[in-house]
């Protein structure tokens, strides 16, 4: 489904990735992980045409996607969503028009149609009766959560969700947990950016560990928690490695 | 030496990236309006953020500058008996000059320094990131309303402007250089010519996209945080008034060879 191949990508002199390679299967989560700074965002942009890679190959569906232009991008953009760390809510709209906006871009569907969608899933997600507030009067799990749901409104087929858990208190983080899980269930491929090692241990199949611009260590979760003394395990640890 | 020469260095690579900036911009911004959806809430709403919120701003500056030119056309040449060539002096100025002028200076500051800001936060707080991401274009969504928006009230405002500009020389006239109300109404409808406003009116389309598309062009290019959005603000202004008032020159004289030519 997603082919990341010997990406490299560069800012002024900095070289952040010298050739990135990882594969996500259909219907698995990865989780990508590794510290500060390495750069683990701009792959997530980067799938979806946010960023373009200086080389390699980036094939969604066996399409490489790093040669197309912004129109031809906004066609996967239809299939593949994108969850930003901070919801990146329209703050001059409401949670409602907010969940709307891809309905009415892309679909064409009756506004009465519209508000049934958007009611649907504020109630699947527990969010309802925020229909009307703007997003500045919404805590920031709100925040996360709303733009959770606005990234799947169209369904998508891939979800890349970039750091969803971040600063959030165990309560929200377990419904975002639980939110993931379920688009989960529902065959959404998906690659989570995280530090937060009880939800990827919680909602990922395997993992994959960016380390000085390399994927260091990658393999499914029950292969690295049987490694104590491999790179992942030393980054959980807080170890240098 | 390097204290001299690398801020213009830096300046000119600035400049070089601005011009070809601008111009992808704008060639986004024509391919793009002439293809697919036009968003027409969105050109009305910016039509009555630009227009209809600006109008106070305008009639006040403009009545002012009316009154102020009439005050000093008026004592100037009241020593060479000429006070009765006030009307007309006005009027031709205003309609030619300082109503277009005057008006997109004022909306380059207000109109201008507002798109950049909206923009430039919208790109800090990854609001342009997530149009793109949920499959639409942010020329379209943002960059495009507001042009149009620009193109469509600025002459509408620049009109407004030269009538009531003109009025304001009218009360002084009236009230300080002791000219009749219906003589200087009459002087100033006898002289003022459809040539005069045309090339005022003209000029406002220009104006437009120097306002426009250099705020929207800053405001997409803030990169690190609030701080940038100010100075976005700051170019945006800073380059749009230089755009008009260097820009005013030159179209000045393409509609003079216009004028005479026709």
């Amino acid at each position: 489904m997603i082919e990341v191949i010997e990406f490299k990508k560069s800012f002024g002199t900095k070289q952040v990735h010298r050739g990135v390679t990882f594969e996500v299967k259909k219907g698995e989560c990865l989780g990508l992980i590794g510290g500060s700074g390495t750069g683990k965002s701009v792959i997530l942009r980067s799938l979806i045409g946010l960023e373009k890679p200086d080389s390699g190959k980036i094939l969604i569906d066996k399409v490489d996607i790093t040669k197309m232009n912004e129109r031809e991008l906004l066609e996967i953009r239809k299939k593949v969503a994108y969850a930003f760390q901070n919801g990146a809510l329209f703050d001059s709209m409401t949670v409602f028009e907010n969940l709307a906006y891809p309905l009415r871009e892309h679909f064409h569907l009756s506004e009465k149609e519209i508000k049934g969608r958007v009611h649907d899933q504020l109630a699947d997600f527990g969010l309802e009766g925020n229909e009307h507030v703007y997003p500045g009067n919404l805590s920031g799990g709100m925040q996360k959560r709303v733009g959770l749901v606005r990234a799947m409104m169209m369904s998508p087929q891939v979800i890349l969700y970039d750091e969803p858990t971040a600063g959030l208190d165990p309560f929200n983080t377990k419904k975002i947990q639980d939110l993931i899980l379920r688009l989960k269930s529902r065959g959404v491929t998906s690659i989570l950016v995280t530090h937060d090692m009880p939800t990827a241990n919680a909602v990922c199949d395997k993992m994959a560990m960016l380390s000085h611009g390399r994927i260091e260590a990658q393999g499914n979760m029950s292969e690295l928690n049987q490694d104590g003394r491999g790179a992942i395990a030393k980054f959980i640890s807080g170890e240098e490695f | 030496m390097n204290q001299v020469a690398i801020p213009l260095i830096v300046f000119l690579v600035e400049t070089v990236n601005f011009i070809g900036g601008l111009g992808l911009l704008s060639h986004q911004v024509f391919r793009e309006t002439f293809s697919g959806k036009i968003y027409w809430r969105l050109i009305s709403e910016q039509i009555y953020q630009v227009g209809y919120r600006s109008l106070p701003l305008i009639l006040i500056t403009s009545g002012s500058i009316g009154m102020v030119m009439s005050l000093q056309f008026g004592l100037g040449l009241e020593k060479f008996g000429g006070k009765l060539y006030v009307p007309k002096l006005v009027a031709a100025t205003f309609l030619r000059e300082m109503g277009p002028m005057f008006t997109s200076l004022m909306l380059a500051a207000r109109v201008g320094a507002g798109i950049a800001s909206e923009i430039g936060s919208m790109v800090v707080t990854q609001q342009i990131d997530a149009i793109r991401a949920l499959g639409t274009s942010p020329i379209k969504k943002i960059v495009i309303p507001r042009v149009i928006a620009c193109l469509v009230v600025l002459p509408i405002l620049a009109t407004l402007s030269n009538i009531v500009g003109n009025f304001g020389g009218l009360i002084v006239g009236a009230t300080e250089l002791n000219l009749d109300p219906n003589f200087y109404y009459l002087k100033i409808m006898a002289t003022a010519s459809l040539e005069d406003y045309l090339s005022g009116f003209g000029k406002t389309f220009f104006f437009a996209n120097f306002i426009s598309l250099p705020a929207c062009y800053f405001g997409l290019n803030v990169q690190n945080g609030a701080k940038e959005v100010g100075i976005a603000t700051t170019k945006a202004v800073v380059v749009s008034s230089i755009m008009i008032l260097i820009g005013d020159f030159f179209l000045s004289k393409v509609f003079w060879m216009i004028a005479k030519w026709v």
